[in-house]
C-alpha cells in the first residue's frame, strides 16, 4: 500500500461517514477502517516493510486518517442521534387520527327539494307564499271550483276538524288566498304541508308535501306553463330529464294536465321507483279556471293563469332514489346522514 | 271503467293494437292505467260430439260418454248432468292442458278407463259456472278449436275515468274518444223493439212526485220472461268489466248500463203492490232491505222507488231484496231514469252503500238517452230471456233542457294555449267529438255540445277540447319569460328557511314528523290542556287522531327510536308547525323549532362512549340554541342582553306539570332541569331535560335535552340591518379574579353583579373556571373570570386598570357576600 492508497482509503472512508444515515452504519464503517483487525491496524503493521523513505509519508497519511475519521464518527454520531430523536417526536404525532370537528348536519331531504325549487323559481321571478294547514272548506274546495256533492272531491280523502273546517289536502287554497289580497300579475310558488286520508304504503302518506304554483297575467298560456315546468324539471332534475304531458282533470283548470319526468334512477329504462315505466307522475297543472277568477273578484276576460301543484315527496324519491316515502318520516339518523344533503 | 277492446270494436273501427289506442286514449284525457290480457289459453281444447251416454258401474254421480273428436272415438268418464247424445262439448284429450295448468293424462275412474276430459266453463278459465259441460251449439264441426269458436284474445282496458267524463263511464263514451282520435265514424245500431204485448198503460202507473229529484223517469214492461243464466258471450263481457253475472235479466241491465250507461233496474212487476210506482221522497222512520240483504233506515233527504205501499228501491243506488229477479219472474218492468246527482251522491254517502249505478248517476247520465238505453235493453231482453215488450213507454220527461249554446272566439283559444291552430283545425277537432258548430265566422263560432257532455259549459272547457285532440305535445316551448312581480315579499318564509340552513350549520341533523299524534304520546309529555289539543272528526287510526300541539313528543319519540337503533348520539332539530285551540275554542298554529339532544353531542372524537352530565347535555342545547339566535341576529345590538350571550334568559322553573307553559309542554321535564326561554321579557320557549322515568322506560342511556320554541319572534331579525364598527384601536387588559361563593350563587348572579358597577371601560366578562373542593367545604364552590378592559380613547395605565377592577373586587365581595381570592 502506497501513501495515496492511504489517502484514497480516507477520503473514500469520510465520504462514507457523511452518507451514513444512521449510527449503526457509522460502527460499522469504524470496525472497518479503525477496529482491531480494521484496515488501519493493517496499516501500521504494514509500516515496517515500508521503504524508509516512504514511511514518514506513509504514517503521516495513516495519522490523518485516523483522526479526522475519528472526529467525523464523532460529529456525525452526534448528528445522527439528535435526528433519531427528532424522528421518535415526529412519531408521536399521528395525523391518521379522526378528524375533529361537528360535522355540518343534513338537511331533510324534503328541506332540500323545496328550497331548491323556490331557489330555480325564484330565478323566473316567482316570490314564496304561505297558506294555513287548517284550512276552511271554502278556500280548500269551494273556491277552487270543487262543489259539496261533486264525485271530484272524491280523489281527496278529507281530515276534518269540524264543520267546514279540514287539514288542507292540496296547497292550491293559497292561490285563493293570495288573490283575495292581491291585483295580478302574480308569480308565486308556495310550499307546504298536505294532507289526505290514504293509508300510508310505500307511495302514499297521509302527510305529504306539495309545491304550489301560479302565474296570473294578462297574456299566460298553456305554452307558458309547458315551458316553465320544462325548465325547472331540467333545473331540478339535470339536463337529461324528460318531461311530458297528459291531459287530465282538475276542477280549478281548465284546460288542465298531469306531467310526469322522465326516471331520473333508471334513466327511463325502468326500475322500482318508475314501476317499470320510465315515468314518474309529478303532479296536476293546467290553466286557472275562469270561475276561480269569478271567486277572486277577478275579471276572467281580463286574467289568464296557470297553476301547478308538485308532490314534494316524489321528486325527492326520484331524486335521491328513495323507495319508500315512509322513510322519510322515520327519520332515521343513519338514513339521512348517508344522504349528507 | 273497464273497456274490452272487442266491444269498442262494435261501434268504431279499430285497426291498432290495444296497446297503441291506450297510448292514445292517454295522451287524449282518457288515462289507461293498464292493458290487461285475460283470457284463457284455450289452445288444447277442441269440440266433441258425444256419441251416446251409459251410466258408471261403480259410481252413482258419473257417466261414461263415448265421443267423437273429430279423429277418433274415444270414452271419458264425466260428472256432469246437463246433456244428452247428439250434444257438442268442449273436449281437452289426453296431453291437452288446461288454462289451470292441469295436463289431461290417461286415467282409470273407478275401474273405467278415460280418454280425456268434458270441461265445465269454470274449468276453461271462461268464467265460474261449475254447472255442468260446455255445450256448443249443435251445428259446430267436432274436432273445432274452441280457440276458433272464442275468438281471438280480447285484451281490456284499464281506464281512469276523470270526474267531469260522466259519459267515458260507458263502452260507447270510450269509442267516441276512439272514433274522435282515430278520426273513424260512430256506429251506433238503432235497437230495433217489437212490441207485441198489450198497452204498458193497463199493465203499470207510475208518478214522479219530486220533478226535481227525478227530471227523467221511463218504464217498460216485457212479459213471458224466462229467467235463465245468460249466454256466455254475455257473462264473458261482464266478468271482463268486474261485474259477476246473475241471470239473463239482470244481465242485460248491467250490460246495456256498460253499453251506454245509463243505469237500469228490473223489477218483478208481480211483487209491485198495486202496480204502482211512485218517485218520492222516503218517508221519516221508513226503511229498506236492500239487495245485499242490509236493512236502512231512510230520511226524507232520499229518493225512493215505492209501489202504492212501500219502497221498492233506493232510488238510483240499489234495489229492495224483496223486489228483486227471482227464477220465476215472468214480467218485468224495466226502469230507465236521470236522478239528481248531487242527491244520489249524499244518499250513497248516508248509507256508505255505493254501487255501479249509483258512481254514474252521481256523475251524472245523459237525459236524453234515457229512453234510448230502455230500448236497447228491451230489445236485449226480447233476444236473450224472450221477453214480449208492451206496447209504448211511460217517460215522464217534464222539463227537456234546452240545448247549450258555447260561444268560441278562436283567438281567446289560441292565446289560453299559447299556439296558433287555424280556424278551421278547431273546427274540425269540434266536429270528431260531435260538438255541433251552429254558426260561425272567421273569427267566432257558437257551438252546441251534444247532451252527453255534460262538462261542457264554457270557452275554457272547449279550449280543452282542442289541446287535448290537438296534442298537447304540439303546443311549443320556448325560453322561459322571467318578470318579477314588484313589491312581492317573501322574507319571513326565506327566514324559516334560514333557520334550517343555521341550524344544520351548527351540526344538528333536520328531521320531519307527521303533524298526527297519538292521545298516549300527548299525555305522557303533558297531561294538562288536553281541552285546548286539536282532534280530527275522522282519524285513519287512533295512533294518529290529535294534531300535535308541541314538537318535543316526537322529537323525544325520534330519540328514543335512534337509540334503539343503537345510535350512541343524536344532534337532531325540527321545524314545523303546532295546532292548538284558544280559550274561546278557536284553532290556532303556529311555527315551531325544536332541537333534541342525547350522548357526547357537544365533543367530537375520543370520548364518546363516556356517558355526558346532565350539565354537559343542557349546557349543549343550551349552547346550540345561543349560536343559533345570534345567527339569527338576535342580541348583537344589546336588547335584552340579560344572558351576555345570546339576548335569552335562562330562567329555572320547578314546578313542572301544572298547565302554566305558555302553550309548551312540561311535564316531560325532570324537576328543577328546565327553564324558560325569555326574548325581551317574554317566553318564547322551553328548554329542559326529559324525565328520568320516561328515560328509563325508553332506556335512553344518556340524558337528553329538549327544546323548543316559537319561530315567530327568533327570524324577527333575520334581515335586519347589521352594521360593522371599526376595530378597537387602543389593546385591551385583561385581569381576573377568582371567587368563592355558596353553591346556590349561579352565573347568572355573579355577572348581574358585575355589570351593575361595571365601569364604561368593562367590555368583556368570560367564566373560564369553576372549582369544587375539599377545602372549600361541601356547600360552597370556587368561580375565576376573565374580566377585559379597554378604553375607545387611549390606552389604559396599569394604575387605572388596577383601580377599576378593585372597584369590581369590592362590589363582587359586597353583593355577592363571596370571599375574593388573591393571587
Amino acid at each position: 500500500m502506497e501513501t495515496r492508497d492511504i489517502i484514497r482509503l480516507k477520503e473514500k472512508s469520510l465520504e462514507e461517514c457523511h452518507l451514513a444515515r444512521d449510527t449503526d452504519e457509522l460502527e460499522a464503517l469504524r470496525i472497518r477502517i479503525l477496529g482491531r483487525n480494521g484496515l488501519l491496524p493493517t496499516i501500521m503493521k504494514g509500516l515496517k516493510d515500508a521503504a524508509p523513505s516512504e514511511r514518514p509519508a506513509m504514517g503521516r497519511a495513516a495519522n490523518e486518517l485516523k483522526e479526522e475519521l475519528t472526529a467525523l464518527l464523532e460529529k456525525r454520531r452526534g448528528e445522527l442521534a439528535a435526528s433519531a430523536s427528532a424522528d421518535r417526536a415526529i412519531d408521536a404525532f399521528d395525523p391518521t387520527l379522526p378528524g375533529r370537528w361537528r360535522a355540518m348536519g343534513p338537511r331533510h331531504p324534503i328541506s332540500v327539494i323545496i328550497e331548491e325549487a323556490a331557489r330555480i323559481f325564484a330565478t323566473l321571478g316567482f316570490t314564496m307564499a304561505d297558506g294555513p294547514d287548517i284550512e276552511t272548506e271554502y278556500h280548500n274546495f269551494d273556491a277552487l271550483n270543487t262543489p259539496a256533492d261533486h264525485p271530484s272531491r272524491d280523489a281527496q280523502d278529507t281530515f276534518w276538524l269540524e264543520t267546514g273546517v279540514l287539514l288542507r289536502t292540496q296547497t292550491s287554497p293559497v292561490q285563493i288566498r293570495v288573490m283575495e289580497k292581491q291585483k295580478p300579475p302574480i308569480r308565486i310558488i308556495a310550499p307546504g304541508r298536505c294532507y289526505r286520508r290514504d293509508t300510508a304504503d310505500a307511495t302514499h302518506s297521509a302527510n305529504f308535501h306539495q309545491i304550489e304554483g301560479l302565474y296570473v297575467d294578462r297574456n299566460v298560456s298553456m305554452a307558458d306553463l309547458k315551458t316553465d315546468i320544462s325548465y325547472f324539471a331540467e333545473k331540478m332534475m339535470g339536463a337529461g330529464v324528460k318531461v311530458r304531458f297528459r291531459p287530465h282533470f282538475f276542477p280549478f283548470t281548465e284546460p288542465s294536465v298531469e306531467y310526469d319526468f322522465s326516471c331520473h334512477l333508471c334513466k327511463g329504462r325502468g326500475c322500482r321507483v318508475c314501476k317499470n315505466s320510465g315515468w314518474v307522475e309529478i303532479s296536476g297543472a293546467g290553466m286557472v279556471h275562469p270561475r276561480v277568477f269569478e271567486f277572486v273578484g277577478y275579471d276572467p276576460e281580463k286574467a289568464t293563469g296557470y297553476a301547478f301543484g308538485m308532490g314534494v315527496e316524489r321528486i325527492a324519491m326520484i331524486k335521491y332514489g328513495i323507495t319508500d316515502i315512509r322513510l322519510l318520516y322515520e327519520n332515521d339518523i343513519g338514513f339521512l346522514e348517508q344522504l349528507s344533503l | 271503467m273497464k273497456a274490452p277492446l272487442s266491444w269498442l270494436k262494435e261501434f268504431v273501427e279499430i285497426a291498432c293494437s290495444a296497446e297503441q289506442l291506450a297510448e292514445r286514449l292517454t295522451f287524449s284525457g282518457l288515462e289507461v292505467e293498464s292493458v290487461s290480457a285475460d283470457d284463457p289459453d284455450l289452445g288444447g281444447i277442441i269440440v266433441a260430439e258425444i256419441l251416446g251416454v251409459e251410466r258408471h258401474p261403480n259410481a252413482e254421480n258419473l257417466s261414461i260418454c263415448r265421443i267423437h273428436d273429430g279423429r277418433s272415438e274415444l270414452q271419458v268418464v264425466c260428472g256432469a248432468l246437463n246433456f244428452a247424445a247428439g250434444d257438442k262439448a268442449a273436449f281437452a284429450a289426453i296431453g291437452a292442458t288446461l288454462p289451470g295448468g292441469r295436463t289431461i293424462e290417461p286415467a282409470s275412474i273407478r275401474g273405467v278407463s278415460s280418454e280425456g276430459m268434458l270441461c265445465a266453463e269454470d274449468e276453461l278459465g271462461l268464467s265460474d259456472d261449475h254447472s255442468g259441460l260446455m255445450l256448443l251449439p249443435p251445428d259446430t264441426p267436432r274436432g273445432k278449436r274452441l280457440s276458433e269458436i272464442m275468438g281471438p284474445p280480447d285484451p281490456v282496458l284499464n281506464i281512469e275515468v276523470t270526474p267531469n267524463r260522466a259519459d267515458c263511464l260507458s263502452i260507447i263514451g270510450i269509442a267516441r274518444e276512439a272514433a274522435a282520435l282515430l278520426g273513424k265514424p260512430m256506429k251506433l245500431p238503432h235497437a230495433r223493439l217489437r212490441e207485441a204485448g198489450g198497452s204498458i198503460e193497463d199493465a203499470v202507473s207510475v208518478q214522479v212526485e219530486d220533478p226535481g229529484a227525478c227530471p227523467r223517469y221511463t218504464a217498460r214492461i216485457l212479459s213471458g220472461i224466462k229467467v235463465r243464466p245468460s249466454p256466455l258471450w254475455v257473462r264473458r263481457r261482464l266478468m271482463k268489466c268486474g261485474i259477476r253475472p246473475i241471470n239473463n235479466v239482470v244481465d242485460v241491465t248491467n250490460y246495456v248500463m256498460l253499453e251506454t250507461g245509463q243505469p237500469l233496474h228490473a223489477f218483478d212487476i208481480s211483487l209491485l203492490k198495486g202496480k204502482r210506482i211512485v218517485v218520492r221522497r222516503a218517508k221519516p222512520g221508513e226503511r229498506i232491505k236492500t239487495l245485499d240483504e242490509a236493512e236502512r233506515d231512510l230520511t226524507s233527504e232520499m229518493l225512493v222507488i215505492a209501489d202504492a205501499r212501500e219502497p221498492v228501491a233506493l232510488a238510483g243506488v240499489m234495489g229492495a231484496a224483496a223486489s228483486g229477479i227471482v227464477a220465476a219472474t215472468q214480467t218485468v218492468l224495466l226502469e230507465s231514469a236521470c236522478f239528481h246527482p248531487p242527491l244520489i251522491r249524499r244518499t250513497s254517502k248516508a248509507l256508505g252503500l255505493a254501487s255501479e249505478s249509483s258512481s254514474r248517476f252521481e256523475h251524472g247520465v245523459d237525459i236524453m238517452a234515457v229512453e234510448r238505453s230502455s230500448r236497447r235493453a228491451a230489445a236485449l231482453l226480447s233476444e236473450l230471456a224472450e221477453g214480449v215488450a208492451a206496447k209504448g213507454v211511460i217517460d215522464i220527461f217534464p222539463i227537456k233542457p234546452a240545448p247549450r249554446r258555447i260561444t268560441c272566439r278562436f283567438a281567446s283559444i289560441r292565446k289560453l294555449l299559447g299556439v296558433s291552430i287555424p280556424a278551421s283545425r278547431i273546427a274540425d277537432i269540434f266536429k270528431s267529438l260531435e260538438l255541433k258548430i251552429v254558426q260561425g265566422d272567421g273569427k267566432t263560432c257558437s257551438v252546441q255540445p251534444p247532451s252527453f257532455r255534460m262538462d261542457l259549459e264554457g270557452e275554457a272547457d272547449l279550449a280543452e277540447e282542442v289541446a287535448r285532440i290537438y296534442g298537447l305535445d304540439r303546443i311549443p316551448t320556448a325560453a322561459p319569460k322571467c318578470s318579477p312581480v314588484p313589491r312581492a315579499d317573501d322574507s319571513s318564509i326565506r327566514a324559516v328557511m334560514l333557520c334550517k340552513s343555521k341550524l344544520a350549520a351548527l351540526g344538528l341533523t333536520e328531521i320531519m314528523n307527521y303533524s298526527f299524534v297519538s292521545e298516549n304520546l300527548l299525555n305522557l309529555f303533558e297531561p294538562a290542556g288536553t281541552e285546548r289539543r286539536v282532534s280530527l272528526m275522522n282519524p285513519i287510526s287512533a295512533d294518529q287522531a290529535l294534531l300535535r300541539n308541541s314538537l318535543l313528543p316526537q322529537m323525544g319519540e325520534t330519540l328514543r327510536r335512534n337509540c334503539a337503533r343503537q345510535a350512541e348520539e343524536a344532534a337532531l332539530f325540527e321545524v314545523g308547525r303546532v295546532f292548538s285551540r284558544d280559550d274561546t275554542g278557536a284553532l290556532l298554529e303556529e311555527e315551531r323549532m325544536a332541537l333534541g339532544l342525547m350522548g357526547q353531542a357537544g365533543r367530537v372524537g375520543i370520548g364518546k362512549n363516556d356517558i355526558p352530565t346532565e350539565e354537559d347535555v343542557f349546557l349543549w342545547a343550551k349552547g346550540v340554541f345561543e349560536s343559533f339566535c345570534r345567527a339569527m341576529g338576535i342580541g348583537l345590538d344589546g336588547r335584552s342582553c340579560l344572558d351576555a350571550a345570546a339576548g335569552l334568559a335562562v330562567v329555572r322553573k320547578a314546578d313542572a306539570g301544572t298547565s302554566a307553559g305558555n302553550g309548551f309542554p312540561l311535564a316531560c321535564f325532570e324537576n328543577a332541569r328546565a327553564a324558560f326561554l325569555l326574548l325581551d321579557g317574554a317566553t318564547i320557549g322551553v328548554l329542559g331535560l326529559l324525565k328520568n322515568d320516561i328515560r328509563s322506560d325508553w332506556r335512553l342511556r344518556s340524558p337528553a335535552a329538549l327544546l323548543e320554541a316559537r319561530l315567530e319572534p327568533l327570524i324577527s331579525r333575520a334581515f335586519e340591518a347589521r352594521h360593522a364598527k371599526p376595530a378597537p384601536a387602543y389593546p385591551s387588559v385583561n385581569r381576573d379574579v377568582a371567587i368563592v361563593v355558596p353553591m346556590n350563587v349561579m352565573h347568572k348572579d355573579i355577572v348581574e353583579v358585575i355589570s351593575k358597577i361595571a365601569p364604561k371601560e368593562l367590555t368583556d366578562i368570560r367564566l373560564f373556571d369553576i372549582y369544587y373542593g375539599k377545602e372549600l367545604g361541601t356547600d360552597r364552590k370556587g368561580m375565576a373570570y376573565s374580566l377585559r378592559y379597554r378604553s375607545p380613547h387611549r390606552t389604559l395605565t396599569d394604575e387605572e386598570v388596577n383601580d377599576l377592577h378593585s372597584a369590581i373586587k369590592a362590589g363582587i365581595r359586597n353583593g355577592l357576600k363571596a370571599e375574593i381570592r388573591e393571587g
